[in-house]
């Protein structure tokens, strides 16, 4: 059975979350939510009692770029120091602790910060390529709602819509 | 008594909507993208005239680096012991003022301050170009520029290092650090928006917008994604502003010099960051929202939280500055306690007075509300209070290096040069010329989170209104009993 | 590797200097220490100090304007002081100091050098290595003595004009501008001294090397020598005097006349000055 898609486009949040519940009780037969896709202008959280919790996760990048970039950083720093050829310097020990405690924080707050974004472009699949059913007013005012489905239930589900008021229905290859 | 739907929602309003007053919950979404795209397409012509007067100024401190970097640093009439001068202080003065981009952003996200929405992303790009300038300035101030990556740790069969012990090396580290993610910050933040200039540009603009928005389309996985992104960079670039500007103030704090030997330097630092960081976004403030036409995001009542928030970094300053001076005065420590009677008495006693006088009582003109909400009022306050900024660094590092720990070597009659006053001159020019420039190629302000924070607003007031409509009884009353 | 290194020699980088029995002629860690003594009651503030070390050390004269301007590159310096106290004739209180860098054991400037420029030598010098200076000038801030000198200028290209660059000394550089340079204790001659005498497979013995400053006094006021060697005149002074390199606080006798210039900002300094003694009833 081949698939496809779907985009209905609704003119505010209210609506497109009715629609999304109608879609829900209507038990269309291989429906399922992992395949729906809320396009929006901005962030709604509330979706995700809807959708369902959609899995993050950045945090696990966070948490291995700030323990171990800081522990690489701090080796690196007195390893350097210790193969320094001119070591003593000042009357300090050759590797100081406080100073190399300053690096290893900016190390930390380093490695944070580049794993999350990295964590980000991964989880979050970008760059990626554009879908074909996109429009642009998704990024102004209008909600979207994408559903990938079998063609069986397609029509069922484009009545749905319908009954919502969308501004525009798209269809076709993603 | 019957109350009409519309009644409760004013009298709602009256009542818990206060926040409704910063900006008009009423605008249209994609007005909101008109405005500010337009911002992109055809700004005031005073535009222009910034631009190009700023380009004119970036040649003047070119020029007048050219002939230092051909002569030596003698003309810019620093001696010895007197080696540093209006390169350093100017220096601290641009990194900290970056400090603030990164405080409205980052901790008011936290906070979830909603105010700070429209105009938090130019000051995050003020951050990344004051940490641009600060940068140019470390390496005009050093003798031999062209040798400057010695400061970079990289491996080299000579088994040479930088010193790691140096407070300089930890400013280098801690510079990068912010530059980097300050960049990381305003970048990721950036991409629902360049989404939008990507959908609404033509030509070759759209062509770079395609390029740099990374194909995003909103989908709720990214905003999940994205919003979980945004805040753990938000939570680690505050612990790191406040530390890049404690390192910095080690450069002096952990120096023996009296007058810089002072354990209450890094928050003093910090406070006088944040604080003509602050003065500095009301300025770029009253500029853009002339220059770009903003008149409706960049509001009166937002200005005034501005203010206050000024007000009170201000009254921070104030109270680590007289910290300062009483721990140096009742520690008697002879060396400090001399330094600092040279500061109140010496030469330059009229600019030290005179940045106590901006730094500490002009800012109290700030708990007038009609000084607070007068446009060009305070656009000259925040003018001024930056320059008292500027002098307090300036005050720390001259006045010191003047009259140190060593009888002999005292060196009162130092003044800058014309060539240290040019390329100071020069970083405002090189400053603003990126500033613009940022300002016509990306949205200054956020369009999506201007945008959250309508509709909160709206959903809040939905709800309000819904639930006093529900609960007769109250309503009779004239609205929820308090 | 680097992790083996850390880990087998932990304890020798974490010992902070100076610690006792870090000069011993036992060579736990180094044989020389060189430090000074300054008679300043010997002294006659002749400035031939001065004058030889502007020889030995190829320092360029600044002229008239810029030595006012505080451009002047001189290494070792005579510091006048009047005594405010002494009514109408201030002249008759003045003394003066001859002022060097005092190769601190626990130098202020070698911790704050970006690029590790400036370092301490095995043998208790404080090295300045103009090669990898940057110019950053943190060393002369943090310098309580302020005996760092920086390039301001160019002078190479203008303080020996032809043909008197043939003076120069071949035995060092000529710095160009944006380095830092200070009083080196003669470094290249210490380092010739100890070279010949490690082909003799013997120690540097007392007098066989001295600065150009100690060569030159006429009326040997400064003494210069190896302090790890109980022998060395330097080290007999310094006993004398009962001025213990290792301490930051003398437990000395009040009728001593030894003592070390800021020695409460804990650089422990290697040169010892011994007071002026003066008849004030005369």
């Amino acid at each position: 059975m081949s698939k496809s898609h779907v985009m209905a486009l609704f003119s505010d949040f209210d609506q497109a979350s009715a629609a999304i519940r109608d879609l829900k009780s209507a038990n269309l037969e291989g429906f399922k939510l992992d395949d729906v896709t809320l396009k929006s202008p901005i962030e709604h959280p509330e979706i995700e009692e809807l959708l369902g919790k959609r899995p993050v996760y950045v945090r696990i990048f966070t948490f291995f770029g700030a323990l171990f970039v800081p522990l690489l950083g701090f080796l690196f720093v007195a390893s350097s120091q210790a193969t320094f050829l001119l070591q003593p310097k000042g009357g300090k020990a050759v590797i100081p602790l406080p100073p190399n405690f300053v690096l290893t924080y900016e190390f930390f707050i380093l490695g944070g910060v580049y794993m999350t974004a990295l964590g980000f472009f991964i989880c979050a699949k970008l760059p990626m390529k554009r879908n074909k059913l996109y429009n642009a007013h998704v990024s102004a005012d209008q909600i979207g709602i994408l559903i990938k489905a079998e063609d069986a239930i397609m029509p069922a589900i484009k009545d749905l819509f319908t009954k919502h008021k969308p501004l525009e229905i798209m269809w076709g290859e993603n | 008594m019957v109350n009409t739907y519309e009644e409760t929602e004013v009298a709602v309003e009256k009542k818990f909507v206060k926040k409704e007053h910063d900006i008009n919950a009423d605008i249209e979404w994609a007005k909101i993208n008109k405005d500010i795209l337009r911002s992109l397409e055809r700004p005031r012509a005073i535009f222009w005239v910034i631009f190009v007067a700023s380009f004119a100024l970036f040649m003047v401190g070119v020029s007048c680096e050219v002939y230092q970097y051909q002569t030596g640093l003698g003309v810019a009439n620093l001696d010895n012991p007197h080696v540093w001068g209006l390169y350093v202080a100017t220096f601290i003065w641009w990194i900290g003022m970056g400090h603030s981009g990164t405080l409205l952003s980052a901790l008011l996200h936290i906070m979830h301050a909603d105010w700070r929405k429209p105009i938090y992303r130019y000051s995050e790009a003020m951050t990344t170009f004051t940490l641009l300038t600060a940068a140019m300035f470390v390496l005009v101030h050093l003798g031999r520029i062209w040798q400057f990556y010695y400061v970079v740790a990289y491996p080299n069969e000579r088994w040479t290092w930088p010193n790691f012990q140096s407070p300089l090396v930890w400013d280098a580290t801690a510079i990068g650090t912010y530059l980097t993610s300050s960049l990381i910050f305003l970048y990721i933040g950036m991409i629902p928006d360049l989404a939008i200039c990507r959908d609404n540009a033509i030509g070759f603009r759209k062509k770079i917008y395609l390029f740099l928005s990374l194909g995003w389309m909103g989908t709720d996985r990214q905003w999940a994604n994205f919003r979980v992104t945004y805040l753990t960079l938000a939570c680690f670039l505050m612990p790191l502003a406040v530390s890049v500007h404690s390192i910095v103030s080690t450069d002096f704090a952990a120096s023996q010099q009296p007058g810089y030997h002072i354990t209450s330097f890094p928050p003093y630092f910090v406070a006088g960051a944040i604080y003509s960081g602050l003065a500095v976004i009301i300025t770029l403030f009253i500029v853009l929202r002339y220059t770009f036409r903003f008149e409706e995001y960049m509001t009166i009542p937002i200005l005034e939280k501005l203010a206050k928030l000024t007000f009170a970094a201000a009254m921070v300053w104030t109270y680590l500055n007289l910290i300062e001076y009483a721990s140096t005065w009742y520690g008697n420590d002879m060396y400090a306690k001399q330094a600092l009677i040279y500061r109140a008495t010496g030469n330059f006693a009229p600019f030290w007075w005179m940045m106590n006088f901006l730094g500490s009582v002009l800012p109290f003109a700030l708990a007038f509300k009609k000084v607070r909400t007068n446009i060009p009022v305070m656009l000259v306050l925040s003018i001024l209070l930056n320059f008292g900024m500027w002098l307090e660094r300036w005050m720390i590092i001259s006045p010191t290096l003047a009259h140190g720990i060593y009888p002999w070597t005292w060196d009162h009659d130092q003044w800058p040069s014309f060539v240290q006053w040019g390329i100071v001159a020069g970083s405002f020019g090189w400053f603003n010329m990126l500033f613009m420039l940022y300002c016509k190629i990306f949205p200054s302000i956020s369009m999506y989170e201007v945008k959250e924070m309508l509709y909160e607003r709206r959903s809040f007031k939905t709800k309000k209104v819904a639930e006093e409509v529900s609960n007769p009884e109250l309503a009779v009353e004239g609205g929820l009993a308090s | 590797m680097s992790i083996t290194n850390l880990l087998n020699n932990w304890s020798f980088y974490r010992q902070k200097r100076p610690f006792r029995g870090q000069y011993d002629l036992n060579k736990q860690y180094s044989e020389y220490k060189w430090a000074m003594a300054l008679d300043l009651d010997i002294c006659t503030g002749c400035n031939a100090c001065t004058t030889a070390c502007y020889a030995e050390n190829n320092l360029p004269v600044v002229g008239k304007e810029r030595y006012q301007h505080g451009y002047a590159m001189h290494w070792i310096r005579i510091e006048r002081y009047w005594d405010e106290n002494m009514g109408e004739f201030p002249e008759s209180g003045t003394s003066f100091l001859p002022m060097m860098c005092q190769q601190c054991e626990e130098a202020p400037c070698e911790t704050v050098c970006p690029v590790g420029a400036t370092n301490h030598t095995n043998d208790g010098l404080n090295s300045q290595n103009y090669h990898r200076c940057i110019g950053s000038r943190y060393c002369s801030v943090n310098c309580p003595y302020k005996v760092r000198y920086f390039n301001f200028w160019n002078y190479p290209s203008t303080a020996w004009p032809s043909p008197l660059q043939d003076q120069l000394n071949p035995d060092l550089t000529v710095r160009t501008k944006g380095v830092m340079e200070k009083c080196t204790f003669c470094v290249q001659r210490l380092n010739e001294a100890k070279s010949r005498a490690r082909t003799e497979y013997r120690l540097v013995k007392d007098g066989e090397v001295v600065p150009a400053c100690v060569q030159a006094c006429p009326t040997n006021a400064i003494t210069f020598g190896n302090i790890v060697d109980p022998k060395s005149k330097v080290a007999k002074m310094w006993k004398n005097q009962q001025v213990d390199l290792y301490k930051d606080e003398q437990e000395k006798d009040s009728s001593m006349r030894g003592y070390r210039i800021l020695e409460d900002l804990r650089p422990f300094p290697s040169v010892m000055y011994m007071e002026r003694v003066r008849d004030m009833e005369a």
